[in-house]
């Protein structure tokens, strides 16, 4: 038998969809529960929630980039 | 022009630190950490702490502040220290921004403002007792950055310190006035950048006197100085003088122009000029309160600066070389005012124009005037009110005080009718002296001085003219012109500009804008009721799973596209307007995007209007939106940013925006400024933006709103409308609606998600003003191929039957009263007739 670690996300809609397109580039996700849960690979957390950050970022506006 | 502002904007200081705490024994313990950290050339932003980057000098003061903490315990455990050692420990969050080592006055609570040593920037306690006097100070001699409700940020730069000289304040006077409301001395760096820029601005003016060109200047050294330059000695005009004395010699002496008698129609001057000599306060002397010393100094006669150059020096120059001088004067650092004199032009024929006896105007625009005739001769300038605050009057006004033929610049042929219609409504300007030139109409004024209005393109076109443009365009060329307004110069590109400037002779120019400089105080203009209350809201849609997952596949424009339509957005439109209508709101809804626009419309069942609608059916919604009770929500497309006046709108929703457009914005805004209903009590007019979470869109949409926070506009963000899900009929409601809806989305052209594609740039428009995109007759779509299973192309599996909303436009066609059978006759034979001259 095999197990893998997993991390119980909890997301809004969106960046659930987020998620699914990034883990067609690299797979992570485990298990989707339902609109606003996954279950994803818990050595993989970290790198997903910086490249989340970094996504969401994108649509943020500060003064400094102006 | 406003190339040149923006140049000038970025000036910068070179990067040093004022060690002037080093004797202050107080401070010592700041001063070894000055020491210890490089400083840092100044960056753009001022005050906004750069992003959390580490940077060595961080560090190093980390290590200085543990040996002072050391240090700190060592002496007494007196307040003092304790205080010091607090200010310590906060200092490093501000990095270069940390000023702690300006020494406050005693009294610097009672002062209302502070200023930068670094960049000029001088922030305002708006809430002090005194910032009204402030405040119309720091508008005379600095740029307003940032005017929200407690706090403002104004700039010192070279172009507002020239601005300032241009009013007739002195350069001492500046130093000490903003020393008296500093809360810190005025740092020497900031003394030493007044005193450099205003030195040489001002002191030389060009004046066209008898149509021929004089430098003329207060200061007899200055000209002296510039006559030593080859480049001026040559073009000069030497006239023999009696006199032999060498002053008299070399310049032309003469009494300077006071103000005198001039006094602007329509306005309140007289009243004034009648309370200063009541009151008879000496200029300032004596003047023992604060109060006192602003009012006399920033007074907007500016008599009190006129007084002291009795006497004005001048030497003539040929007007062949005006060019050069200009540039060589520029370059010498001696910028040459331009002032016309227009009450002793006796050249040029005076118009009879003045403003009917029942026009008044407000007094922000009486201002705004007055600095332009300040010593009773006209200086060219830019007036700056935000839209729907009478722009339109204010160049009227100027018309009507200098008399002189007038050209009137604007940026399309709309506006040009618009302004031969305001002429004719605010002055008593005749037909016949009013001229128009367009493509399509081409006409001179009767009588030998007159108004003529065109747009920058006819003017500055510089090929293939048809004969009788030509003809008109030499017309313009070979007269002088008392006076040239410029509409909306925010949106000239400098070449046209410039070649506009050179091709027409004109003795002063003014140019009008809402969104260059933003001089009146927008808050300021809504309190006293000549502009409505606005309350701005953004309204967060989230994206439904569905369309968001194709929003982040979709590459392209048509990203676009489908935030535009998310069904959650639809929903929130429906809901605002649904309560604003029960509320007796009128309601414009823009959206930039068409395929939205139609799609939002049909499915609402509202009317709209974007560029493909035509003229006939244009003017008829319109109608129905201003006098139908029935009525009360049109959609507009891109069209409706400026040409169309609605004063009814009480209330605008944006769905879809250009980018980040910070103009767009505004412009919008000033669609329900004007409401006509803004002085009821209570009243309050509404912008919503929706916004789709998590999309570009977010990041456009507070771009956007950057101008209007500056203007001291608060923007709520809404992220759950209440009873929004207890909506009867709510569209999209299921998800095979919504997933249905996607559909059509991702069917829809690529063009389609192109902005404002309606609007056909009409001959003489200038781009930008509406979009400048060429459209042609309607396109077929072409073929498309998609994949799918059988049963989705054969449309069997969402739905078996669909019943789609018809135009609202096609029904209120159908309804259109029917007309007389006399004229219906007519029209009939006019087509028939106009067959036949074809065959």
């Amino acid at each position: 038998m095999r197990a893998i670690k997993g991390v119980l996300l909890q997301c809004d809609p969106a960046v659930k969809q987020i998620l699914l397109a990034m883990n067609e580039k690299q797979s992570f996700i485990i298990e989707e529960l339902d609109d606003y849960h996954l279950v994803i690979k818990a050595d993989e957390e970290y790198r997903i929630r910086r490249e989340l950050e970094a996504e969401l970022e994108k649509n943020t506006y500060s003064l400094e980039g102006s | 022009m406003s190339g040149k502002r923006i140049a000038q904007d970025e000036v910068s200081y070179p990067a040093k630190r004022a060690r002037s705490s080093k004797d202050q024994g107080e401070y010592l313990d700041i001063d070894n950490e000055d020491d210890v950290i490089p400083p840092s050339p100044p960056d753009e932003q001022g005050l906004v702490p750069r992003g959390a980057t580490i940077n060595f000098s961080a560090l190093t003061r980390k290590l200085a502040e543990a040996k002072r903490m050391v240090d700190n315990t060592v002496g007494g455990p007196s307040i003092d220290a304790h205080r010091r050692q607090q200010d310590a420990l906060i200092s490093h969050i501000f990095m270069d921004q940390d000023f702690s080592w300006l020494h406050l006055k005693p009294d610097h609570a009672s002062r209302p403002l502070w200023i930068s040593p670094e960049d000029g920037h001088i922030i305002l306690e708006a809430f002090s007792p005194i910032a009204e006097q402030a405040q119309d100070f720091l508008t005379a001699i600095s740029e307003p950055v940032s005017r929200p409700a407690f706090i403002h940020e104004y700039k010192l730069t070279s172009y507002s310190l020239y601005a300032a000289v241009s009013v007739g304040l002195q350069t001492e006077d500046i130093i000490e006035v903003l020393n008296r409301l500093s809360k810190v001395p005025v740092p020497e760096s900031i003394i030493s950048f007044i005193r450099e820029r205003t030195l040489s601005y001002g002191k030389v003016k060009l004046v066209l006197k008898h149509n021929r060109y004089f430098i003329e200047s207060s200061h007899p050294e200055t000209l002296q100085l510039l006559l030593k330059d080859r480049v001026i000695r040559d073009a000069r005009i030497v006239t023999p003088q009696a006199d032999n004395s060498i002053m008299a010699s070399t310049f032309t002496t003469s009494k300077a122009p006071v103000k005198g008698g001039l006094v602007i129609p329509g306005s309140r001057e007289a009243d004034k000029r009648k309370d200063d000599q009541q009151n008879g306060k000496p200029a300032l002397s004596g003047a023992s309160k604060d109060a006192d010393i602003f009012t006399s100094v920033v007074g907007v006669d500016g008599d009190e600066a006129d007084e002291d150059d009795d006497n004005v020096h001048a030497f003539e120059i040929n007007d062949t070389m005006i060019d050069d001088v200009k540039k060589r004067c520029n370059e010498l650092e001696y910028p040459m005012l331009e002032e016309y004199d227009f009450r002793n032009d006796t050249i040029n024929p005076n118009l009879d124009i003045d403003l009917k006896p029942a026009t008044i105007i407000r007094p922000y625009q009486e201002t705004s005037l007055s600095k332009m005739f300040g010593n009773g001769r006209a200086r060219s300038g830019i007036i700056v009110l935000p839209c729907g605050a009478g722009k339109t009057l204010v160049g009227i006004t100027a018309a009507c005080t200098i008399k002189k033929s007038c050209l009137v610049l604007c940026t399309s042929s709309v506006s040009v009718m618009q302004w031969r219609q305001q002429f004719m409504q605010w002055s008593n300007i005749t037909d016949r002296q009013c001229a128009v030139f367009t493509a399509d109409q081409k006409e001179k004024f009767a009588g030998e001085s007159g108004i003529v209005v065109s747009t920058y393109s006819m003017v500055a076109n510089t090929h293939n003219r048809s004969h009788e443009s030509k003809k008109m365009m030499d017309f313009l060329t070979s007269r002088e012109w008392g006076f040239i307004l410029l509409d909306e110069v925010h949106v000239v590109p400098a070449a046209m500009f410039r070649r506009v400037v050179t091709t027409i002779k004109a003795h002063s120019k003014l140019g009008l804008t809402a969104t260059l400089l933003y001089e009146a105080n927008w808050m300021d203009l809504a309190a006293k009721g000549h502009i409505a209350n606005v309350q701005c809201a953004e309204v967060w849609c989230p994206m439904t799973p569905e369309f968001y997952r194709e929003y982040l596949r979709e590459q392209s424009r048509k990203r676009m596209l489908l935030y535009c339509m998310n069904p959650n957005k639809f929903q929130a439109c429906q809901f605002l307007i649904k309560y604003h209508e029960d509320r007796g709101d009128k309601i414009i809804v823009f959206s930039d995007n068409v395929f939205a626009l139609e799609a939002y419309a049909k499915k609402l069942n509202k009317l709209f209007i974007h560029g493909a609608v035509g003229q006939v059916e244009r003017m008829r919604i319109l109608a129905r939106f201003q006098h139908d009770p029935r009525v009360n929500t049109i959609f507009l497309s891109k069209v409706g940013d400026t040409s169309i006046d609605l004063p009814e709108a009480t209330c605008l929703i944006q769905i879809s925006s250009h980018f980040g457009s910070r103009r767009q914005e505004a412009q919008r805004l000033g669609r329900i400024l004007r409401a006509k209903r803004r002085n009821d009590e209570g009243f309050n007019a509404f912008f919503y933006s929706l916004v789709s979470k998590d999309t570009q869109e977010m990041f456009y949409s507070t771009k956007r709103q950057q101008f209007l926070i500056d203007q001291g506009y608060a923007f709520k963000v809404i992220t759950h409308l209440d009873g929004l899900q207890d909506l009867p009929e709510l569209v999209y409601k299921s998800r095979d609606e919504q997933i249905e809806l996607l559909s059509s989305v991702l069917l829809a052209n690529e063009s389609e998600a192109d902005l404002g594609s309606d609007i056909r740039a009409g001959e003489g428009d200038l781009a930008g003003t509406v979009t400048s995109k060429d459209f042609g007759p309607t396109k077929f779509t072409a073929a498309q191929r998609t994949t799918g299973s059988l049963t989705a192309l054969s449309g069997g599996q969402h739905m078996s039957y669909v019943e789609q909303n018809k135009s609202a436009n096609k029904k209120l066609v159908k309804e259109a009263a029917p007309r007389h059978k006399l004229f219906a006759k007519r029209e009939k034979d006019k087509v028939a007739a106009r067959k036949e001259a074809r065959a």
